[in-house]
């Protein structure tokens, strides 16, 4: 772990010991979960990609008041209504990655489509984006809902094509995202009808390859363009050097997360939960982002500065696919003015 | 709702079903006649996308068609002849682990060899068009995969219906003491029909890798479809895989039209309506083995 390297893999002269399980599954990742805070007897927790697999374990982490950072899931409510005092979120919510991208594709123009996986995320994802546009006097000329899985999208391009969208809004992910991608472009469609979704992971766009890839994507971390700080290109250069390829963005969430938590401890020189987290929900994280970035304290989300990224006309080698066009919010306005301000959010931590 | 998107929908479902009955045939194939249901489908069909993704640098996007399918045919003899020999005449359950356990070994063997993340594939450069003429919107590789599949068909057909070598394997499938009796090494016989289903899965991996993303987990969005469409059809019936392929493409096409929501339901609903009508399936015959 490239984080642990940068603390010399101890604090204070005692050693920092990883102890790595999968994530698959509510089920597995719960019974995992129990494994660390039971029988390893960690300080705390990072990681995790499935908004699912994370619900299932935030309440273990309260139970044993073992502090979690959650750095790849998405899921409102994670830092909304299921929220709680010992987990916290690197990763953005919908209504962040919405915010951030909806002022590069509405000068495409106001009828919009929408392609979203039928499961929270996507139909959050969906309501939020619907949202921004109806109060901008846009309109939905079509929204389907996909089942997660679809390895064939041609049925569904038929229609948006019928409509003729000027945007078209995809709440899709992982290899779905590339399957569509793949089929997109064969039917002749890549840059005639401008694309963009909640999210874009790197993994997914290597996957489809240079020919299919296009769109406008909201992204937390790229590892290219002037936006990164010393410290992010370090890492990048340290994961190149370990992994033989660029960190994806994920990598930089984990990287984050870790780097976090060992700060954390660093800092309060102690392991005791409570201190942590009182550490976390005031500290500001400086040099990771441009801007100092911070777990804030009703919610526990990680307020953080994102990127418009764009993929480029023509893409130089295997892995560097996105031209960062813009870092949101504008330099003059608040980091938190893209995120839920607390009468719109459903975290009521002491309810819970 | 016009007529005209309603038929363009239609033409891309049954092109679509062209798609799921090649991914079938060679699972119907390998139950009609050895009796044994292959969880493996899926994963000898990724192992098709992926060997065709390492030697397309070398032999191009044509030659893989064929080498790659070749080199699984090679992987699923010696399956055949190391795992699967011993089970003929046991319980069939003992078949359906053992290829199981079979899936997960190749997909975890893909994953150690290729990585988790997916590879990019596209399409051969002179199919990279698409033809739209009135309703119909179809991409010239989605054609060529359809030619490829009718071409597959009828020479499964031919070489199971017409040749000796077929004749020996239907017999051997009916009553193997009789044939072996005969003189014919039926064994040898079995190692070939398994090699012969594996291949096509092989292909049709090899053809899904340009519209399908080329990831470890791509054999379970085979694997499903495939047993939905063999269920269908009727277990070991090729006419039946084609008729029930071909359904599955059109419901799916339309589901996405009327209620995309339900598009990744819609194939279930359709076996167990079908189920309930012909227990089994649209051409599935009665078998005096499993009586």
């Amino acid at each position: 772990m490239l984080a642990v390297q940068d603390f010399g893999g101890q604090i204070d002269g005692r050693p920092v010991k990883v102890i790595w399980y999968d994530e698959n599954g509510p089920q597995t990742t719960q019974q995992n979960m129990q494994k660390l805070v039971e029988q390893d007897h960690v300080v705390g927790v990072t990681g995790g990609i499935s908004s699912g697999d994370m619900l299932a374990v935030m309440p273990i982490a309260k139970r044993s008041q073992t502090p979690l950072i959650v750095t790849g899931a998405n899921a409102t409510q994670i830092t909304g209504a299921d929220c709680n005092r010992y987990t916290f979120r690197v990763d953005l919510p919908n209504y962040t990655t919405t915010r951030t991208v909806y002022p590069s594709l509405t000068k495409h123009g106001k009828n919009w489509y929408f392609i979203s996986a039928s499961y929270a995320w996507g139909i959050d994802g969906y309501k939020q984006m619907k949202g921004l546009l109806d109060a901008h006097g846009g309109k939905v000329l079509g929204a389907d809902k996909t089942p997660l899985g679809t390895s064939d999208f041609s049925s569904y391009i038929l229609k948006v094509v019928s409509k003729q969208p000027d945007v078209l809004f995809l709440g899709i992910g992982g290899s779905d995202l590339t399957n569509f991608l793949k089929q997109f472009h064969q039917m002749g469609l890549t840059g005639k009808i401008p694309v963009s979704a909640l999210v874009a992971n790197d993994t997914d766009f290597w996957a489809a390859g240079k020919e299919d890839a296009t769109g406008v994507y909201p992204k937390i971390w790229n590892y290219t363009g002037d936006q990164n700080t010393a410290k992010s290109l370090a890492f990048a250069k340290a994961f190149q050097n370990k992994f033989g390829k660029p960190p994806e963005s994920e990598a930089w969430q984990d990287y984050f997360g870790m780097s976090a938590l060992l700060t954390a401890i660093k800092q309060t020189g102690s392991t005791d939960s409570n201190k942590l987290i009182n550490f976390l929900e005031n500290h500001k994280f400086e040099g990771y982002k441009k801007r100092p970035i911070y777990f804030r304290k009703w919610d526990h989300q990680l307020i953080q500065s994102t990127l418009v990224a764009k993929v480029r006309k023509s893409i130089p080698d295997r892995y560097n696919y996105f031209k960062i066009d813009s870092v949101q919010p504008a330099a003059n306005k608040p980091l938190e003015s893209i995120y839920p301000d607390q009468s719109e959010s459903n975290c009521h931590m002491n309810a819970n | 709702m016009d007529a005209m998107l309603l038929t363009s929908q239609l033409i891309n479902g049954l092109v679509l079903g062209f798609l799921f009955v090649l991914i079938a045939v060679g699972l119907s194939i390998i139950f009609g006649m050895l009796g044994i249901v292959n969880f493996a489908h899926g994963a000898f069909f990724a192992l098709g996308a992926y060997v065709a993704w390492t030697l397309k640098p070398y032999v191009g996007g044509v030659g893989v068609l064929f080498l790659a399918p070749l080199v699984v045919f090679g992987i699923g003899l010696v399956a055949e002849r190391l795992l699967l020999r011993p089970l003929y005449n046991k319980e069939p359950l003992l078949g359906l682990l053992l290829t199981f356990g079979l899936a997960l070994f190749i997909e975890e063997a893909i994953r150690t060899i290729w990585g988790s993340i997916g590879h990019p594939y596209d399409a051969p450069a002179f199919l990279s068009g698409f033809i739209h003429y009135g309703p119909v919107f179809v991409t010239q590789y989605r054609l060529a995969v359809l030619t490829v599949t009718i071409v597959v068909l009828i020479a499964v057909w031919f070489f199971l219906e017409k040749t000796r070598f077929g004749r020996i394997i239907r017999a051997g499938s009916r009553d193997g003491e009789m044939v072996n009796m005969l003189g014919v090494n039926l064994s040898r016989v079995f190692m070939l029909v398994f090699g012969l289903g594996t291949a096509l899965a092989g292909m049709a991996g090899v053809l899904a890798a340009p519209l399908w993303s080329v990831v470890p987990s791509i054999s379970e969005q085979a694997i499903m479809p495939a047993f939905v469409v063999v269920t269908i059809g009727g277990l070991g019936s090729l006419r039946g895989a084609i008729v029930s392929g071909l359904l599955v493409g059109v419901s799916v096409a339309m589901t996405i039209q009327f209620w995309p929501a339900a598009s990744g339901a819609v194939m279930y609903l359709l076996m167990v309506a079908v189920l309930l009508v012909r227990p089994r399936g649209l051409f599935g015959e009665t078998w005096e083995r499993f009586e």
